[in-house]
């Protein structure tokens, strides 16, 4: 009723307007990732600017293992919020993977001595089934009540972290295989760290996914318009418990990887996970009402951000106000998307 | 769901609906506050002693006003994500400005201290989200971060002590007519906002826009400062609940406010207030604060682990989120 007449009010002033288009070079460059790529290019001048260090091959090392540790829980986020959705409890899910990778392979190593490889794999399928679980939870919660996915997710974070803080108290839990933290946490391939190319994989993946697969053009179609996605036939709860489960499941893997990393499974780790991977999604252009995003402006984010980070440890800024950087530069975000969308006149 | 004839039409339709039904329905969380005091009395008897039900009125009544802060916003279909961060900034901040100030009219300058900055972060988000329109739910996720890094910082991340023993005299200790202050101050406060939501204009805009924000501008009302306000006016209903905590423990804490967040959200969404906004009330913020509050008065006499208590916070805010649910459908 309220939409029929704002839409009649509407219409002559629109055809007042001069052609919409008229901007088009500005707003298509804006819509292609040029707000990310714009970010990127003036973070990574003015860091080598600021400090010849930045350019260092071991500090580069540093910022691209960083960056894989960001990019793949971003794209978990983005995976929901393309759907119409949120994650709130992407970083609980991380904690809550490492206590449980550290946690099988403590008490695996009294049953399987020496066998660390067997260890380092049955780790990964418990983590991988405690995400798919949690991802579960999450979308049958949104989906079978229709709740909000961002108070369902919130809630959840502080499920999550009060059973991964309860089993361990907050102390880390040391015992963690050898192998894995020699050769997942600190390996390489082609003299890329081996986190580094797992999260390039599952950006093509997530690439893929979304240009070439049913799922991917079913993910935008729900985040865009949940009704009208049903009514054309797509199986809008299969699709959106997907994009949970798959979101889920990545930050799990992120706990898996940082565990390696770590050398223990820690249960405080990702507290500042959810704000910095939906800071990564919005800075990639992924829209907040579903439907709008693509994972390679994504993975610009997390670079952008992973290069602001280490911009900020090289000059010695207090890591309490890499978390003032982290909110402002979302909301900065946020207000170019909206002030844009606002002169597009959406 | 306003037509009382229609309602009352549908309760005739319903056949499951009987009075004792409908009674349990009706005051359910009146009833979950009674049968959780008796069954933590069960295991603890000291639950049921009166220096407890004081002590649970005194929690319950800094829960309440975050929680009262909290609906203000929820109303309009928004949210504040940063109300915890506001009260470890604004104890942090009215401490050193008493400190700087010494003796006890600098409690004063506290107190203004404390109120400028949670007007200024209630600005900031006004702005945000009336102006630009920025989604609620991001931009005070975004300023909780904000919010926390000065709150940590300004004091190096020490608590600030020192402060003039007559704030927490006054602010915490005193009892006028054996009451608490805390109490008579969360009283107060609930019933000048009862009357501001049922007797202005203001108040009964905030339905409207939170109801139905399309309608709100057909109907002629500017929600941009109607949206702007509430976001300050819960923000300084937060530093209101801060000063009394500082008051309380007598030192400007930068981890005041860690956990308030979610326990205030946890309390207006039990108590009934949806979050697709216009729902709810001062009441339902009032009794849903008082039912976390025993609920968590009741886990920590038995004993439960903390964290335990984080994990039954989360589950009860899924909850009563999937009650209020059919609540609407009904």
């Amino acid at each position: 009723m309220s939409s029929g007449a704002t839409a009649t009010a509407a219409a002559p002033v629109k055809a007042e307007r001069p052609a919409p288009h008229k901007a088009g070079l500005l707003d298509r460059f804006l819509m292609q990732g040029g707000i990310v790529i714009t970010f990127l290019l003036v973070a990574v001048v003015a860091t080598a600017i600021m400090e010849p260090r930045f350019l260092n091959r071991l500090n580069l090392l540093n910022v691209m293992r960083n960056f894989a540790f960001l990019l793949i829980p971003s794209l978990a986020q983005m995976l929901v919020m393309t759907a119409g959705g949120f994650d709130l409890s992407v970083g609980a899910v991380l904690a809550i993977s490492s206590v449980v990778t550290a946690t099988v392979m403590l008490v695996g190593a009294q049953y399987l001595p020496g066998m660390e490889w067997a260890l380092i794999l049955l780790s990964l399928v418990a983590v991988i089934g405690v995400g798919a679980l949690v991802g579960l939870v999450n979308a049958w919660l949104v989906t079978g009540f229709s709740l909000s996915p961002f108070m369902v997710t919130l809630a959840m974070m502080s499920v999550l972290v009060g059973i991964a803080l309860y089993f361990t108290q907050g102390i880390p839990i040391y015992g963690v295989a050898e192998s894995f933290v020699s050769g997942v946490g600190r390996g390489q391939i082609l003299g890329l760290p081996v986190v580094l190319v797992i999260s390039l994989v599952i950006l093509a993946a997530c690439i893929v996914l979304q240009r070439f697969t049913a799922l991917g053009r079913h993910i935008y179609a729900v985040g865009s318009d949940l009704r009208s996605a049903r009514l054309s036939g797509v199986a809008t709860g299969r699709t959106l418990a997907v994009a949970y489960l798959l979101a889920s499941v990545l930050a799990a893997l992120t706990g898996f990887l940082m565990t390696a990393r770590l050398g223990s499974g820690q249960s405080t780790i990702g507290e500042t996970l959810a704000l910095q991977t939906i800071a990564a999604a919005v800075i990639g252009g992924v829209s907040l009402r579903g439907g709008v995003g693509r994972a390679e402006h994504v993975a610009l984010a997390a670079l952008f951000l992973a290069v602001v980070a280490n911009a900020m440890n090289l000059t010695q800024v207090d890591s309490k106000f890499q978390t003032l950087v982290l909110g402002a530069v979302l909301i900065v975000a946020l207000a170019i998307e909206r002030l844009l969308l606002r002169r597009r006149g959406a | 769901m306003s037509n009382p004839s229609t309602a009352k039409a549908e309760a005739a339709s319903r056949p499951a609906a009987t009075p004792l039904l409908d009674f349990i329905r009706a005051a359910r969380l009146p009833l979950a506050i009674v049968v959780t005091l008796v069954l933590f009395g069960l295991v603890e008897p000291r639950v049921l002693s009166f220096g407890n039900f004081r002590n649970i009125a005194v929690q319950a009544s800094y829960l309440a006003i975050f929680a009262m802060a909290q609906t203000v916003v929820i109303l309009t279909r928004g949210f504040d994500l940063s109300l915890g961060y506001t009260v470890s900034l604004v104890s942090v901040v009215a401490s050193m400005a008493m400190v700087a100030g010494g003796g006890d009219a600098s409690i004063v300058y506290g107190l203004c201290a404390g109120l400028l900055v949670a007007l200024l972060i209630g600005a900031a988000n006004g702005v945000l989200i009336a102006g630009i329109g920025i989604n609620p739910l991001v931009t005070t996720l975004g300023m909780s971060y904000v919010v926390l890094a000065f709150a940590s910082t300004v004091s190096g991340g020490f608590p600030v002590t020192g402060l003039p023993p007559a704030f927490n005299a006054i602010f915490a200790q005193s009892a006028p007519l054996g009451l608490p202050t805390p109490i008579w101050i969360a009283a107060l406060t609930f019933v000048l906002l009862y009357l501001v939501l049922k007797a202005t204009r203001f108040g009964r805009s905030l339905y409207i826009v939170g109801a139905n924000p399309k309608a709100a501008v057909a109907a002629g009302i500017r929600t941009v400062p109607v949206l702007l306000i509430a976001y300050m006016l819960c923000s300084a209903l937060t530093a209101l609940g801060a000063l009394l905590l500082t008051a309380r423990t007598g030192s400007g804490e930068p981890n005041l406010g860690g956990n308030l967040t979610l326990q205030a959200i946890a309390a207006a969404v039990v108590g009934g207030v949806r979050l697709s906004g216009g729902e709810g009330g001062m009441g339902s913020a009032l009794f849903g604060a008082l039912f976390v509050t025993v609920l968590s008065n009741g886990m920590n006499l038995v004993q439960i682990d903390g964290y335990l208590q984080q994990i039954c916070l989360g589950v009860i805010i899924i909850a009563s989120l999937i009650v209020s649910r059919d609540d609407a459908r009904r």
